[in-house]
């Protein structure tokens, strides 16, 4: 249904026609994100899906927010907008509330259930290890104060008993692979930052670790540990 | 449009999350969201999946169940309706796992006697080429050259295969088989009417696995559960809905079944059975029933009735 609150008289096309490019854009993201596993999505590709066919100005903004009322209607799922943050060292010097940079929106699918009835019913547990890992990592990364160089990362992953050049661990895989799925998904972000030494490369959280539920979440969590197991836990950020 | 709740949300979502549900554990949510069992509140569960259905509807997706042909157990899972642009993206698979898979999904599907699944040395074998140059209309004929398919080793088939069965794509059969998983059944409707698979009288789902019609020219197919279950409610013949022809290959397995239950239920022995059975008949099959039943007491067991080619003849089928 094109979206209740959103006004399409003004565009000179059929109902039918908003209705099957809603539908395409919906059923766009659903599939990207089960192929890209969880990757966030360009809002470019979006806009790309409506201006393929039609050509009037402010069509794409109309649609993907239809969209986004249609994936919360049908689906329960919330198409949450991230706005592509910099790597620190490259935003030196500039503020970061200019809005005259037009920086990369992307989104990502979070489902809106409650937290004890997705853990219950949806959460699949053959991907349970996946989250645990981005958990840990952000969380670490956190601690560090937002930005980690790789070595010291990988230093704390080990003492976890994952190794940078374990190719084939039992749970993971390719542990390299898998913090770069990180990046990917946009938890983490690279950044190589010239020093007296040579380069060296900076993992920081990105926009998806930086995004409010996430964020809170992940405090909340370290909270936790920090007070169950303290001493530890800080030695470990040393 | 009736606007769904997070308890209709919940049960989207899980199918998606999780995949392909059996009815009990999709049951089983449904219960725990709503305090209501879907036994005893049927028309609610109903209400549910037709709200979800119709908000799905929309975007080309369903809800749907179907039941697993290796099992018969019923299966929920959403599915996607329409093949386009946005559905290919769907996929994690590689261009050569995907020829593979459609390799061994026309493998078990155009099985002449629907057995409904190959042997794993059959699914290994099967030559990814031939994919490349099939005329089904697929992407593929734009695909990479074929020496990346004749390069699709035989260590990356197994790896795909046992890939394939975690996805429940396909299954293994509890003879150690390749068959079909849910997931196919669910979704791949449209590929089956493509490959001209013949769709159960009873039921209108594809038959992979099933009964044939004993009739040469006929090309009628009945799953085993949909036989079963005309059976139990009619005690007379059953016939072809097509051609007429007496279902006749099912009177030994029919018996069988009747034996079975009457073993459970130790109300009449045997001999008794095949009486009231006769009574039921016209006269002028009812010699014919006599030969069929007297050879099937001692005829081979039900398996190699399937496995024996339609040209064969059985002393079953004498007229």
């Amino acid at each position: 249904m094109a979206g209740a609150t959103q006004d399409f008289s003004q565009f000179d096309i059929s109902k039918e026609e908003i209705d099957k490019l809603v539908a395409e854009v919906v059923r766009y993201v659903l599939f990207k994100t089960h192929q890209n596993s969880g990757c966030p999505i360009k809002r470019e590709e979006l806009v790309q899906l409506v201006t393929k066919n039609y050509s009037q100005r402010a069509l794409p903004a109309h649609v993907i927010n239809a969209a986004k009322e249609k994936l919360s209607n049908a689906f329960g799922y919330e198409l949450r907008e991230l706005l592509r943050c910099r790597p620190s060292s490259a935003t030196q010097g500039r503020s970061t509330q200019q809005t005259g940079v037009a920086e990369a929106k992307s989104y990502v699918l979070i489902s809106q259930l409650p937290a004890e009835v997705y853990k219950k019913y949806v959460e699949d547990e053959n991907s349970a290890h996946l989250s645990g890992f981005t958990f840990v990592v952000i969380s670490i990364v956190h601690l560090a104060g937002g930005k980690i160089p790789e070595d010291i990362l990988w230093r704390h992953l080990k003492r976890m008993g994952l190794c940078e050049t374990d190719a084939s661990h039992p749970v993971f895989g390719n542990a390299k692979q898998a913090l770069e799925t990180l990046v990917q998904q946009r938890y983490l972000q690279k950044d190589k930052v010239n020093g007296p030494e040579g380069n060296t490369l900076f993992y920081e959280l990105a926009e998806r670790a930086l995004d409010g539920p996430v964020s809170e979440k992940m405090k909340e969590y370290i909270s936790e540990v920090l007070f169950r197991d303290d001493s530890h836990f800080v030695i470990l950020m040393l | 449009m009736p606007s769904l709740n997070w308890k209709h949300h919940a049960l989207v979502q899980a199918l998606m999350t999780r995949g392909p549900l059996k009815e009990k554990d999709f049951h089983a949510i449904f219960s725990g969201l709503t305090g209501k069992s879907p036994g005893a509140h049927q028309g609610l569960f109903n209400e549910y999946l037709l709200n979800i259905n119709k908000e799905l509807s929309s975007c080309q997706f369903e809800l749907r169940a179907c039941r697993d042909q290796y099992v018969g157990q019923v299966c929920y899972g959403v599915v996607n309706n329409v093949a386009d642009e946005q559905s290919k993206l769907g996929t994690k698979y590689t261009v050569q796992q995907i020829a593979f898979f459609k390799g061994i999904l026309e493998a078990i599907a155009q099985d002449v006697i629907a057995q409904g699944s190959i042997s794993n040395i059959e699914a290994l074998n099967i030559r990814l080429e031939n994919q490349v140059l099939s005329t089904q209309g697929s992407q593929l004929l734009n695909g990479p050259l074929p020496a990346a398919f004749r390069n699709f080793t035989m260590s990356q088939k197994e790896k795909t295969l046992d890939e394939f069965v975690q996805d429940q794509w396909l299954c293994c059969t509890p003879d150690g088989k390749i068959g079909l998983g849910v997931r196919s059944c669910l979704d791949l409707r449209g590929w089956f009417r493509n490959l001209d698979v013949p769709f159960c009288e009873v039921c209108n789902e594809a038959v992979v696995k099933g009964e044939l019609c004993q009739n040469e020219g006929c090309a009628v197919r009945i799953h085993h559960y949909c036989l079963k279950n005309k059976f139990s409610r009619r005690s007379g013949e059953i016939l072809c809905p097509r051609c007429g022809l007496k279902w006749q290959n099912q009177l030994p397995k029919a018996e069988i079944l009747d034996e079975e239950e009457e073993a459970n239920d130790a109300i009449q022995s045997q001999p008794a059975q095949r009486p009231k059975r006769k009574r039921t008949k016209t006269n002028e099959t009812h010699e014919k029933d006599a030969v069929g039943c007297g050879s099937s007491q001692s005829s081979v067991p039900n398996s190699d009735f399937r496995r024996i080619t339609r040209s064969s003849s059985r002393p079953a089928s004498q007229r």
